[in-house]
């Protein structure tokens, strides 16, 4: 093992082993070059502009924490949190409901042409927001959208409903509505693929066995599928959580966070705050605001299904 | 005995009726797509007409030539296709030597740290680091280029964390060492051993960067400037006027950017979404 003749300090010991796996080294640097110009440099940058007033042009003066102090009394970012809070509320509970619900048809081993079903569920996901946003934007329109147009023919067929058209885009309510519906439609289908993933994930014995002890599929899905599927339920709901904070193609181009700010959320204030009021100072420090607390969310989150992990 | 005679009966009924519901669902969840596809070839008028049109007549191919002849269509699809055939392919080849490197040298010193902090980045959002990202490309003087459009994110934690588990679990250690006593030099090794065997991953991998890259609106938007340089999404953005929105050539611009994603969706299917539930799983 050791030449004698050769006594090798640790240093020495260690560049040599750094040398002798000089590729490795190599073929991870360029991560470490991008992620130092694109990663590591503006997050420190943005720390620092949380501190100063600047609009990218002229001088930056250091304000301290007077960007904190003008969060506290920013009406349209309170609104905007409340508008996320509310579009969260809108649409998380469907689209989750919904995604299970076809996870569960989808994992049917009788249903013919399953692949066919899961990629018409999937497909809006992969579609161009700026393009799809405008399709919905059409459908929506008040009095020549084909939404309006069915609900109308739907009140001729049960008029004791009392039906009326829906100003879906230029009511300060609908268009938390017509937001919550074009997200519902483009992410249960993602939804539904983990869905998928995680209930393909659980042991087909356990139904076996259940079924031998005479478990009906109500007992099966309450003991074995929801237990089980937990920590799916879980992922798929800090996605939510982030995507519904940082969302922002859907409402940029259905309905630019109006009308007036009801439908902007924080990721769309953000938008708003950096790039077209230029406060680049303020926005930075709204933004890490929310990261830190997003972060600190997920953070809990994540222990507490460790812990419970660790107990079952 | 009489429930037992009525259940295929009742089964067969019960599933008729699921797979009618779910069938229906399907078409509901297809049918923007529909009248994505339907309103392009309609004009502005059809568009608007009370009962809708459900089928186009007469259909019309005037939204396709309007398109090409006043707007930059053309341009903007070649840039859509150099920003992210670009990005892809340099995601793919970093993503591929850190993942092969990840995997196959676990002896060198700081590999875990260095492997447990490339995961850490996953954690950092975008919108944290958005205005000095833009800063850095006014910097480097990429505002309106494609090297801003392609270069950052092209070593995305994700994939590499993807490629390494890919060429843990299907290129055999003794593969390698074989090839290194051949006198195969180290990149030798990943190009002529590790991407063969690994393209399965890197299809999987491709077919998400090119979703993401392909649909990035927000980021082209801040750094795009000129007419020449936008992409497909921006372009179909830009052309909703604050008066009148020509909707027909919107929708037949809309339908020339999202058929390329649907299809190159269909023939990947399988990889896409093996490459999504990876994340899933990994939490």
């Amino acid at each position: 093992m050791n030449t004698p003749a050769v006594v090798r300090t640790p240093g020495q010991r260690l560049r040599s082993d750094l040398w002798r796996h000089r590729h490795f080294y190599l073929f991870i640097s360029p991560f470490f070059i991008l992620f130092a110009l694109f990663g590591l440099y503006p997050l420190l940058f943005s720390l620092y502009l949380s501190f100063v007033k600047w609009d990218g042009m002229t001088a930056m003066h250091w304000v301290g924490l007077a960007n904190f102090r003008s969060m506290l009394d920013d009406e349209i970012l309170r609104r905007a949190l409340v508008n996320t809070l509310l579009i969260g509320l809108l649409y998380v509970p469907p689209m989750m409901i919904m995604a299970f619900l076809f996870a569960q048809l989808l994992n049917l081993q009788w249903l013919k042409m399953r692949a066919l079903y899961r990629a018409a569920f999937f497909l809006p996901c992969v579609t161009p927001m700026a393009v799809i946003a405008v399709v919905f934007g059409l459908i929506f329109s008040a009095e020549k959208g084909v939404l309006n147009y069915a609900l109308l023919q739907l009140n001729h067929l049960l008029p004791f409903l009392h039906l009326q058209p829906i100003p879906w885009l230029t009511s300060e309510n609908w268009s938390k509505v017509a937001v919550a519906i074009l997200v519902v439609w483009r992410w249960t289908g993602y939804n539904m693929v983990l869905m998928l993933a995680g209930l393909q994930g659980i042991p087909a014995d356990y139904y076996e066995a259940a079924m031998v002890d005479g478990a009906n599929t109500l007992q099966r899905m309450r003991h074995i599928t929801l237990p089980l599927m937990r920590p799916t339920f879980r992922f798929c709901g800090v996605l939510s959580l982030l995507g519904t904070i940082y969302m922002f193609d859907e409402i940029f181009v259905l309905t630019s966070g109006g009308p007036g700010t009801s439908s902007t959320n924080l990721g769309l204030y953000l938008f708003n705050i950096s790039f077209n009021d230029f406060r680049f100072g303020y926005a930075s420090c709204v933004g890490y605001t929310v990261a830190t607390v997003v972060f600190i969310g997920t953070l809990i989150v994540s222990r507490r299904s460790r812990q419970e992990t660790g107990v079952a | 005995m009489q429930t037992q005679r009525n259940l295929p009966l009742q089964r067969t009924i019960g599933r008729a009726l699921l797979t009618i519901a779910l069938t229906l669902l399907a078409l509901l969840f297809i049918f923007p797509f529909y009248w994505l596809l339907l309103s392009a070839f309609k004009t502005q008028a059809q568009i608007f007409t009370m009962p809708p049109q459900w089928l186009p007549h007469p259909a019309t191919v005037r939204n396709f030539v309007d398109l090409y002849r006043e707007t930059n269509l053309p341009r903007a699809l070649l840039n859509s296709i150099i920003n992210s055939g670009g990005h892809v392919l340099l995601a793919l080849f970093l993503c591929s030597l850190a993942g092969y490197a990840f995997a196959k040298y676990p002896q060198a010193p700081g590999h875990g740290k260095l492997f447990a902090f490339v995961l850490g980045t996953m954690m950092i959002p975008g919108a944290v680091t958005l205005i000095p990202t833009f800063l850095v490309m006014v910097k480097l003087h990429w505002i309106n280029t494609y090297w801003a459009m392609i270069i950052p994110g092209a070593a995305g934690a994700f994939g590499i964390f993807w490629m390494r588990q890919y060429i843990a679990a299907n290129v055999p250690d003794d593969l390698i060492h074989a090839a290194r006593i051949d006198g195969c030099s180290e990149f030798g090794i990943y190009y002529r051993i590790v991407l063969p065997i690994a393209k399965p991953a890197l299809a999987a991998l491709g077919i998400m960067q090119l979703i993401s890259s392909w649909n990035n609106l927000m980021w082209a938007f801040i750094v795009l400037r000129t007419a020449d340089m936008l992409t497909l999404p921006v372009v179909i953005y830009l052309l909703q006027g604050e008066m009148r929105t020509p909707y027909g050539m919107l929708m037949a611009g809309g339908l020339l950017t999202t058929l390329p994603l649907v299809l190159a969706f269909l023939l990947f299917q399988k990889q896409f979404i093996s490459g999504i539930t990876a994340g899933a799983i990994k939490q």
